[in-house]
């Protein structure tokens, strides 16, 4: 709980806060689990929550989740095709997405797809800009994005069965079903979904559909946690994944598209832990796989790949020193990585990461955390990363925070071993990043306004000619250094007024990312994101609109005017109707317009995003 | 897996043919009529686009035919070929070839039935033969150039690159794709027969000289072992091919570790490039340059060569690229000019 007082400040939306307040629930007292205590350690940082009400609505794409709610620039080929994230004009490999405390960026090319994987079975995935390498490693420079499962203790066994189903235009279905039990000692949680579309919207501007685009994914995932006294406690989380894609063609000949690509992921994780008074002990242990398949043409049999298995043991000791207020933790991690792709051998990489991070709490006034980790990885030196961050409460209503770090990403399998181009010689890049901001939190009125600065170096950037060795060759080389500049506002207000709920969130971002060399605006960084929601519920009846405004972008590294993709805007509006509620059940029905005003726009040259479409959706607990 | 294939689609760009048969005409056709039209491939910065350049240098308009469309040519523009009137321009990724007026670029038509990664075009007899990469085996696709139709495909081997039509047979490179390759395809336009002349590796550009042999420039392959370490290389060639009866009748080859490129012909001079530095050789020449004419800038990914201008693009394929036209005499660089994203091939128009 803990967790979510601090950051109810950051809650993006709060558009089912009326089933919040559900009677069962106030009543029982409950305590919720997590995999990832790390995250606690987060002082000074800008951490936003998208809890489940948020998540079962944008069901349709991790990549629209972001987009419409957080200050995250989303580059899609195409509504559904491969997606890459970036933070604060950071590169799509800076982005680490976090399961259950994990890094799961693919060792292949050191990003995540955005939709690749599907997150509605999660509880809550929490946003967390900045630097995070001592926490999650390689890749948390941007920042990171949290993908959790929550567990629950509740003090009477409670069953709870949740159906979400929609259906929408481009032959759209989505469907989730949750299960939980909860005991004093007990929780469980089973969960399964089933996604596909044919997705062949209208290519806004043109005759043509979207060809080629249709995907469906299956993930199923179980989460476990018992607890064998108040010491001590087992959890264990599962998931698998399994997703079939074909990949859409772009403007003028859309109908030439012809590929495939498939997935298959599948996380293990077990966690042990026990505590006395003083010390808190924890172990992991976990095993990660994740293939990918491309199919050049979706009706051969032949394919390329890329593989990996992950072997992961953790074990962290934290001791409280209890005179003074403070912690001191201990991270100590051993990874042993074996990825392959068609076309490069098996590779082992083998990792030890050693951390401690103290955590300072002064009067209850001023927090702080002080963070080092040292790596020692069997490819390369990996460098040294420092962290600090702090939290205060000056006046009534007034609260600070800071923080300043130094992280890295290591390079990919791709960027060290691709046949005849990769480089074995690359070392990880590195960035040195501060931030600071001031909180203004009254009722139920918070505003968040802050800056950032990042500085990164040797940034790995395939060019040709990039070894003198090998003329005319495509290789990775360490090559430019970058500044980034920002501001980042983010304002949210809620208020209930004679069963009349309304709320509203509202974030915008201004950023200058320059290299450092040329002065030049880096390329695929809006200067400009916005995004804002409103929401209004009464008893049974709950309306909400979101925005999204992403600022034009240049494409070439002269910021050549001639080759700019346009600013857009976007709007969706939904609402939901409650047909029945009691304590055994609850009806939910619900429609979604997205693209409200069919507006055209782009993330990727001449793909053309979906136009005005429609989503019909039934949440159903019992 | 789309990086792959860029990068792999981008490693093997060169040089075409000038198709250079205008003479000069007493009104413009076009506003693009005369000049140099440059070829730019095109990447994730920015589309496919093609260049204009007028003769005497004083304009330059990059993009011309999305300002005349209003629409892109997307990625990766490989190459264009030319009838009297017509441009048609090949664009791989996209499985399309659009069909321009050569002097306005003004759209006319695209053609994108049975194409499967297309390369290079040759117009003949009013008919269009276009290499293919294909899904599974390559092929020549023929079509009509009056209804754009498709009339058939002619299977050949893998990794086909540039086409040229001579006495009513058609010449085909197979560099060999993503792999190597080591194949002259010989087609009998009449009979569709196959045939195929051994040359070294990875052959690439052709012509056909002033004695009427084809030219072959190969680049020879780099070899690797399972672990893609290099572990030696086959060589580079130019092989000069008695047509007659398909034989090398001479062959300059190249020190092993040499992987020539971009070779093209003026006035009995063949010109080739090698690790940046270009170098000139008498068509007859019993060996190979050992003094460079000059070093071009950058990376040097296209070649042309007119009367005594040596003209080269430096491509970006971040950004727009740079074509540098030098005095091939006195060496000294006469031009610098802003061009096509991911700058490619030359056309004098």
């Amino acid at each position: 709980m803990k967790k979510y007082l601090l950051f109810t400040a950051f809650f993006i939306s709060t558009h089912a806060i009326l089933a919040q307040n559900d009677s069962i629930r106030t009543v029982l007292k409950e305590i919720i689990v997590v995999a990832d205590k790390k995250i606690d350690n987060s002082n000074g940082y800008k951490i936003q929550v998208l809890n489940d009400s948020i998540i079962t609505k944008n069901t349709e794409s991790f990549t629209s989740l972001l987009r419409f709610n957080s200050l995250i620039y989303l580059k899609e080929y195409g509504y559904g095709g491969t997606s890459t994230a970036s933070f604060r004009g950071t590169s799509s490999s800076n982005t680490a997405v976090i399961w259950n405390g994990i890094n799961i960026n693919s060792i292949n090319n050191g990003q995540t797809g955005f939709n690749s994987l599907t997150v509605s079975l999660f509880d809550a995935i929490d946003v967390r800009s900045g630097g995070g390498s001592i926490e999650y490693g390689s890749g948390a420079v941007g920042g990171t994005i949290h993908l959790n499962d929550q567990l629950l203790y509740k003090s009477k066994k409670v069953i709870e069965n949740q159906f979400v189903g929609s259906m929408g235009s481009f032959s759209t279905y989505n469907s989730l079903y949750k299960f939980k039990i909860s005991t004093e000692k007990l929780a469980l949680k089973l969960g399964i979904s089933y996604n596909e579309s044919e997705n062949d919207y209208e290519l806004l501007g043109t005759d043509f559909k979207n060809f080629n685009g249709a995907y469906s994914n299956f993930n199923m995932s179980v989460g476990l946690a018992y607890k064998f006294n108040p010491k001590s406690e087992l959890k264990f989380y599962s998931t698998s994944y399994v997703s079939k894609r074909l990949l859409s063609g772009e403007i003028p000949n859309p109908t030439g598209a012809n590929e495939k690509y498939k997935d298959f992921n599948n996380r293990n994780l077990l966690v042990y832990n026990y505590q006395n008074n003083q010390f808190n002990h924890e172990l992991k242990l976990a095993f990660l796989t994740q293939e990918y398949q491309y199919f050049a043409d979706k009706n051969a049999v032949a394919f390329n790949f890329g593989k990996s298995k992950r072997y992961l043991i953790n074990y962290d000791v934290a001791y409280k020193i209890s005179s003074i207020n403070a912690k001191l933790t201990s991270y100590s991690e051993y990874e042993s990585v074996f990825g392959k792709t068609d076309q490069i051998i098996e590779k082992n990489r083998r990792q030890f990461s050693q951390s401690f991070i103290y955590n300072q709490n002064i009067l209850n006034t001023v927090f702080f955390d002080l963070k080092i980790r040292k790596d020692f990885n069997s490819d390369y030196s990996v460098p040294n990363s420092y962290s600090f961050g702090m939290k205060a409460k000056s006046f009534k209503n007034v609260s600070i925070r800071a923080n300043a770090s130094k992280n890295y990403r290591v390079p990919t399998y791709n960027d060290l071993y691709w046949p005849g181009q990769g480089n074995v010689n690359l070392i990880p890049e590195t960035a040195v990043q501060g931030e600071f901001a001031v909180i203004y939190k009254k009722n139920k009125f918070s505003a968040d306004l802050g800056v950032f600065y990042i500085a990164a170096k040797d940034k790995i950037v395939w060019t040709p000619n990039g070894d003198a060795t090998r003329p005319g060759v495509w290789t990775p080389i360490n090559l430019s250094n970058t500044v980034n500049k920002g501001v980042e506002f983010s304002v949210s207000y809620a208020k209930n007024y004679h069963n009349h709920f309304i709320d509203f969130t509202a974030n915008y971002s201004y950023t200058e990312a320059k290299d450092k060399d040329t002065q030049k605006f880096l390329i695929f960084v809006p200067k400009h994101l916005f995004n804002g929601s409103l929401g209004y519920a009464n008893k049974r009846l709950s309306f909400f609109y979101q925005q999204v405004f992403t600022g034009e972008i240049f494409t070439t590294e002269s910021n050549s005017t001639d080759f700019m993709l346009p600013s857009f805007f976007v709007s969706n509006f939904g609402g939901d109707f409650r047909i029945t509620k009691n304590i055994q059940k609850e009806i939910t029905i619900g429609f979604k317009i997205n693209n409200v005003f069919n507006k055209y726009y782009v993330t990727q040259p001449r793909r053309p995003m979906p136009n005005r479409n429609f989503n019909l959706n039934i949440n159903y607990k019992f | 897996m789309r990086i792959n294939k860029l990068l792999a689609v981008l490693l093997f760009g060169a040089i075409a043919f000038a198709s250079c048969t205008s003479e000069s005409p007493i009104l413009p056709r076009g506003d693009y009529d005369g000049g140099i039209l440059i070829s730019g491939e095109g990447s994730g910065a920015g589309t496919g686009s093609v260049s204009f350049v007028s003769d005497d240098f004083e304009t330059v308009e990059n993009l011309i035919y999305k300002k005349v469309n209003s629409t892109e040519l997307s990625t990766y523009l490989q190459s264009m070929a030319f009838d009297t009137d017509r441009a048609f321009i090949v664009v791989d990724n996209q499985n399309t070839i659009t069909v321009v007026d050569r002097y306005s670029f003004v759209k006319e038509a695209t053609i994108t039935e049975e194409l499967a990664t297309p390369r290079f075009m040759t117009v003949a007899d009013n008919k269009g033969y276009v290499t293919n990469w294909g899904t599974t085996d390559a092929f020549v696709a023929v079509y009509d150039l009056t209804s754009y139709e498709f009339i058939k495909k002619i299977n050949i081997g893998f990794g086909p690159e540039r086409i040229i039509e001579s006495n009513g047979k058609l010449y085909v490179s197979h560099q060999g794709a993503y792999g190597s390759n080591n194949i002259i395809s010989v087609i009998d336009i009449a009979t569709d027969v196959v045939e195929e002349i051994t040359v070294s590796d990875r052959p690439d550009e052709m012509f056909f000289n002033n004695n009427g042999q084809l030219v072959v420039l190969s680049e020879g392959a780099v070899q690797y072992d399972a672990s893609w370490n290099v572990i030696g290389n086959t060589i580079g060639s130019i092989s000069t091919i008695n047509v007659s009866n398909n034989t090398i009748v001479s062959q300059l080859d190249f020190a092993s570790g040499q992987h020539p490129s971009l070779m093209v012909l003026e006035n009995n001079t063949i010109y080739y490039a090698l690790s940046g530095k270009v170098y000139a050789i008498d068509i007859d020449a019993t060996s190979l340059s050992t003094t460079e004419i000059l070093t071009a800038e950058g990376y040097l990914y296209g070649m042309e060569v007119e009367g005594n201008s040596l003209f080269t693009l430096n491509a970006s394929f971040t950004d727009l690229s740079t074509l540098n036209v030098f005095d091939i005499t006195t060496k000294a660089k006469t031009q610098t000019k802003s061009v096509a994203l991911g700058a490619s091939k030359i056309y004098f128009n």
